[in-house]
């Protein structure tokens, strides 16, 4: 635990708290700050079903109301099936990215094996290359030849294990000494079980981290979802919210009320997982 | 990729070569790899000496190249993007070792208290969001942020329809909306720190800021790099702000890089030239990239 | 948990296995695929069945909301069309306005267009350019051709072949609040039935200027801006991106005129000197913060009229006062032949690797059953447009649409007066007209609606951009009378 960066020569308790107060109130300012939005659009979200004039923005609605919320459900069939879809779709790549990309990230740290500088190279140039490029021959890759439009598998797998899951597992693995490791395998475990059971244990944070990360950029990613479905079923959330021209600048609420729909289940996800954060304990016993 | 799937199994019966061990961890990651990346990459490259058309492309050599290096707007827009991301993520890194350093002493439900709060703005969609931001820049005297400075005695500002502001407020809503994720991973870094190397430093009386610099910079490095080097990289294909809050203008002043990319491959049609002009952003997106391993030096192995 | 974690893996190494196996000939099939196609770019490799009657086919539209319940409509309509031929089967692909053009872009790109898409005439270029676009005069029914005015048909043409059929003409001008506009000394009969000049204009917009209401309003926020340009463009007597004898027109005398006379507005405090936001300035008319706004179209009364039946029933919007709505044609600027700016939105047809000579011809009856008679009149009775088809007209007789008569007397005024633009604009013309619109033009002139440059300095750097991709010969520096 690092809390030795402060407290030590602190023996007078009245000067630890004013330290802390002074902090905390600043974090506390700072996060308001941060979070405005958020609560903007929560706030909204509850407002009137209809076209806003700008003179009347203010913080809070006048009068509060589900009507925006009953209009997403009300406009599409499909709205729950479209949270569904993403769901399923953004699991499966955070399951995937989990798995595979921490191996991946695993070796590439601590196993020593020809190639492996060349291939992590290639990674992380890969990561260069802007999207906006890779998305027709992936698309005719798709489409063309695998004959994919409206299948799940073509949301999924683009996503399923990401070159910047790689690079941060292999960063957070790197930092974990070799010599448990070493130790392990002078007692006969395979690589393998040394993954699953010293390896994995000890990185509960940033597995936690990568796979909010990877649910969020999922959840919320719109373009491939847009471009390789094409029934209103098989749609993302992302998708059915554009189509459905919750965009449009004046109708606020409805479309605040969208993107907190939208936002929801990461807000539970983030809280369920939560706890791993605080784990960062036993990362500390082995790191440094 | 076929005679590797046996290995697998062997593994379990013999300690294998590291070799082996190492392609079989990778395998499918790098087969994933191989088809989600690598193939639209090398697609990509190929493109780029073409005048694409999907029934019958031609051959035209390095005249992609040609004109983009000819087009002032692709280096405005190298330029813009340039400034963005000099500004935002330095910044974005302080903000975020800041702020983890002083969530660090308080007690354990603080802590998380404090890290939810500065997570959750990362959750919400960055679609949603703009939406959010353009009612708070809106350039009328009754937008939020011109009624807070008319508040202040300020004269109100035209946010994102004036050269002045525009990028500044690119770069605004791009510090105060994106640090939750590095809040977290500095966090957990700054937790890996020992407590040994405080006891220390504190025996030679070491300072606040002297156990600051000495000790949890470097010990820090390897998420500082890779924070970094992501959020340069991130940065420089930024496009989403621009083409949700800007659409580029005011007289191009917030065209990104990314942006032109875009719009070239699809509102213009001309492929080819977006793909040369990804793959010279590429490089310097990669040259970026090596300088920083450099500067980051030896004690960071990779 | 173990043997789940074996199954994952196997099964993923399965999928990674077959995924390789695609890729294996991706890099090889890609580059050959495009030269087998090359040879036959007006035909197809495929022969044509000898048996097409009976031959089953999927005809696949891509539209963007056109009418609120477009899809809706279309769905209506493919049923009834199948009622005729039960062998072909439509496949409808929804779309937002928003990134209507990306998908189509990407699907084009990759060879996998929609059969048939909805794309203004401004797009047309970018697809013919691509290599994607058809002539479709072979591939119509026999005499489809003669249903569809000139003027509409013009549109759809480029380079004297045509790549789709229009489906309206919309015309973009301005709106105005009639009783607020008469409160200011202006005869707004006067206006709808005979136009008016520019110093009018300005005198009208000076008169309405007062606490909190604005003479004029343009949205003009991002590339909005793009609308100022065109409509006044068109007031300046620039009604298209090249003259008719095909030279560009953004670098003649008009234009510097045009950008002088926005100068002296954007200064003259009589409309905002912030920026708007296209969904803010309806809200302005309706508020009663504007007397005059645009861009605005012949539809908008019935918003304006849906927002006045709203403000006893509390769904209005917040603040709204009762309007009555006045469509308004664009001022004209002095020497020049009075004029309207519009644009023909029409579905086009695409090439695909689903293209034989047989589904083309489906294809060419499909859209030509989309773009006529009640289907024609549906769509555009909902806009409050006129139909540019015969068939269309006569299935639109009749109908009451409850708008004002001064109104629909103006806009049928207006649309006498758009001017199509010259068909023998080549594809690379108007790519390269509009690149210079969104890349020099709408930037340039956002600086210049925020006070940023002069309209010198940008009627400069427009000539110097243009006298670049079409060469001086190409670009008209005089005056379009």
């Amino acid at each position: 635990m690092a809390s030795g960066l402060y407290s030590q020569h602190l023996r007078n308790p009245k000067v630890r708290v004013a330290r802390n107060l002074v902090m905390g109130i600043f974090l506390f300012f700072f996060a308001a700050v941060v979070l405005f939005p958020l609560v903007y659009m929560l706030a909204w979200s509850f407002g009137p079903a209809q076209e806003m004039s700008s003179g009347s923005y203010a913080i809070f609605p006048k009068t509060w109301s589900l009507d925006s919320y009953k209009h997403f459900f009300a406009s599409s069939q499909y709205s729950v099936k479209w949270l569904w879809n993403s769901f399923v779709v953004a699991a499966a790549t955070v399951v995937s990215n989990v798995i595979f990309a921490s191996m991946a990230g695993y070796a590439f740290a601590k196993v020593r094996f020809k190639g492996s500088k060349f291939l992590f190279f290639l990674i992380l140039m890969a990561m260069m290359i802007p999207y906006q490029v890779t998305q027709v021959p992936l698309y005719i890759l798709f489409v063309n030849k695998f004959k994919m439009t409206n299948t799940f598998t073509a949301l999924i797998l683009p996503g399923c294990v990401t070159s910047y899951n790689i690079f941060l597992s292999k960063q957070f693995f790197s930092g974990i000494p070799t010599s448990l490791i070493e130790n392990a395998k002078v007692e006969g475990a395979t690589q393998f079980r040394i993954f699953r059971s010293i390896i994995l244990p000890l990185s509960k944070t940033v597995l936690a981290v990568m796979a909010i990360n990877t649910f969020m950029g999922n959840w919320n990613t719109f373009f491939w979802p847009f471009l390789v479905t094409s029934k209103e079923s098989m749609y993302t959330i992302q998708v059915g919210l554009k189509t459905f021209k919750f965009a449009n600048g004046t109708l606020l609420s409805p479309m605040m009320a969208g993107a907190t729909i939208s936002a929801l289940p990461m807000f539970v996800l983030f809280f369920s997982l939560q706890k791993y954060f605080l784990e960062g304990v036993t990362i500390g016993a082995v790191k440094g | 990729m076929k005679s590797k799937a046996p290995t697998l199994r062997d593994r379990r019966f013999r300690i294998t070569l590291e070799d082996l061990n190492g392609w079989a961890f990778i395998a499918v990651a790098m087969a994933v790899f191989a088809v989600m990346t690598i193939y639209p990459v090398i697609s990509a490259v190929i493109t780029s000496f073409q005048n694409y058309k999907p029934f019958g492309a031609e051959w035209v050599q390095f005249d992609n190249y040609k004109t983009a290096l000819t087009n002032d707007l692709f280096y405005k827009s190298i330029r813009n993007t340039a400034v963005y991301t000099l500004i935002t993520v330095p910044l974005s890194l302080v903000i975020a070792f800041s702020v983890a350093v002083m969530i660090l002493p308080f007690q354990r439900k603080t802590q998380s208290v404090f890290k939810s709060l500065y997570y959750i703005p990362a959750v919400a969609s960055g679609v949603a969001m703009s939406v959010v931001w353009l009612w708070l820049y809106d350039s009328s005297p009754s937008g939020l942020f011109n009624q807070v400075l008319s508040f202040l005695h300020l004269p109100t500002q035209n946010w994102l329809s004036s050269s002045k502001t525009a990028m500044l407020s690119l770069i605004l809503m791009s510090l105060l909306s994106g640090q939750g994720s590095s809040i977290i991973i500095y966090i957990a870094a700054l937790m890996g720190i020992d407590n040994t190397y405080f006891e220390a430093a504190e025996l030679d009386g070491a300072t606040f800021f002297q156990k600051l610099r000495y000790i949890v910079v470097p010990l820090c490095k390897p998420t500082t790099l890779f924070l970094l080097v992501t959020g340069i990289i991130n940065s420089f294909q930024v496009f989403m702000n621009a083409y949700m809050m800007t659409g580029g203008g005011p007289d191009n002043n917030t065209t990104m890089i990314g942006l032109l990319i875009f719009n070239n491959a699809f509102v213009y049609g001309k492929y080819g030239l977006a793909c040369a002009q990804a793959i010279m952003l590429a490089i310097v997106i990669a040259a970026l990239t090596a300088i920083q391993f450099k500067v980051a030096g030896d004690d960071v192995e990779y | 948990m173990k043997k789940f974690f074996a199954l994952l893996l196997s099964l993923c190494m399965i999928l990674s296995l077959a995924a390789c196996g695609g890729n294996n000939d991706q890099p090889t099939s890609t580059p050959d695929a495009p030269k087998q196609d090359t040879p036959a770019p007006a035909e197809d490799n495929k022969t044509p069945d000898p048996e097409p009657a009976a031959e089953e086919d999927t005809i696949v539209i891509m539209a963007p909301p056109v009418t609120g319940d477009y899809a809706d409509l279309l769905a209506g309509w493919i049923a009834d069309f199948q009622k005729e031929y039960p062998h072909l089967k439509v496949e409808v692909i929804s779309t937002a306005w928003d990134d209507h053009s990306s998908k189509l872009s990407t699907m084009a790109l990759s060879g996998e267009a929609p059969d048939i898409a909805e794309v203004s005439y401004g797009a047309i270029g970018t697809y013919v350019e691509m290599g994607v676009a058809m002539d479709v005069r072979p591939y119509l029914p026999e005499g489809a051709l003669e249903d569809y005015d000139q003027n509409a048909l013009d549109y759809m043409t480029l380079d004297n072949t045509v790549y789709g059929l229009p489906l309206y003409l919309t015309i973009q001008a301005l709106g105005g609040n009639r009783q607020m506009m008469t409160e200011a000394g202006v005869d707004v009969d006067k206006i709808q039935a005979q136009g008016w000049t520019y110093d009018e204009f300005l005198k009208a917009i000076e008169a309405g200027t007062k606490d909190d209401t604005y003479g004029f309003v343009f949205a003009n926020a991002a590339v909005a801006t793009g609308d100022f340009v065109s409509i006044f463009g068109v007031g300046a007597g620039i009604t298209a991106n090249f003259t008719k004898d095909l030279k560009y027109a953004y670098t003649s005398e008009n234009m510097k005129t045009l950008l002088s006379s926005v100068e002296t507005m954007v200064s003259s405090g009589w409309m905002p000197n912030y920026a708007v936001e296209a969904g803010q300035r309806l809200v302005m008319l309706q508020t009663g913060n504007a007397m005059i706004t645009g861009k605005a179209m012949p539809l908008f009364e019935n918003n304006i009229n849906k927002n006045n039946a709203g403000i006893a029933t509390g769904e209005a919007v917040e603040g709204s006062i009762e309007v009555e709505y006045a469509f308004l044609p664009v001022p004209t600027m002095d020497g020049v032949t009075e004029s309207c700016f519009g644009t023909v939105d029409g579905m086009i047809m695409l090439r695909n690797n689903n293209s034989t000579e047989e589904h083309l011809k489906n294809v060419g009856l499909f859209l030509n059953y989309v773009c006529s008679g009640q289907r024609a009149a549906d769509t555009v009775n909902q806009i409050l447009l006129a139909c540019v088809c015969q068939s269309g007209r006569d299935a639109q007789a009749g109908a009451d649409l409850g708008q004002d008569p001064r109104n629909a007397e103006a806009s049928t005024r207006c649309i006498g007066m758009v001017q199509a633009p010259p068909t023998g604009v080549t594809s690379e013309q108007a790519a390269n007209a509009k690149t210079l619109m969104d890349e020099t033009i709408i930037p340039k002139f956002q600086a210049l609606l925020a006070g940023e440059i002069s309209a010198q300095a940008m009627y400069d750097e427009v000539c110097a951009r243009a006298f670049d991709l079409f060469g001086q010969d190409g670009c008209e520096t005089g005056v379009i009378k």
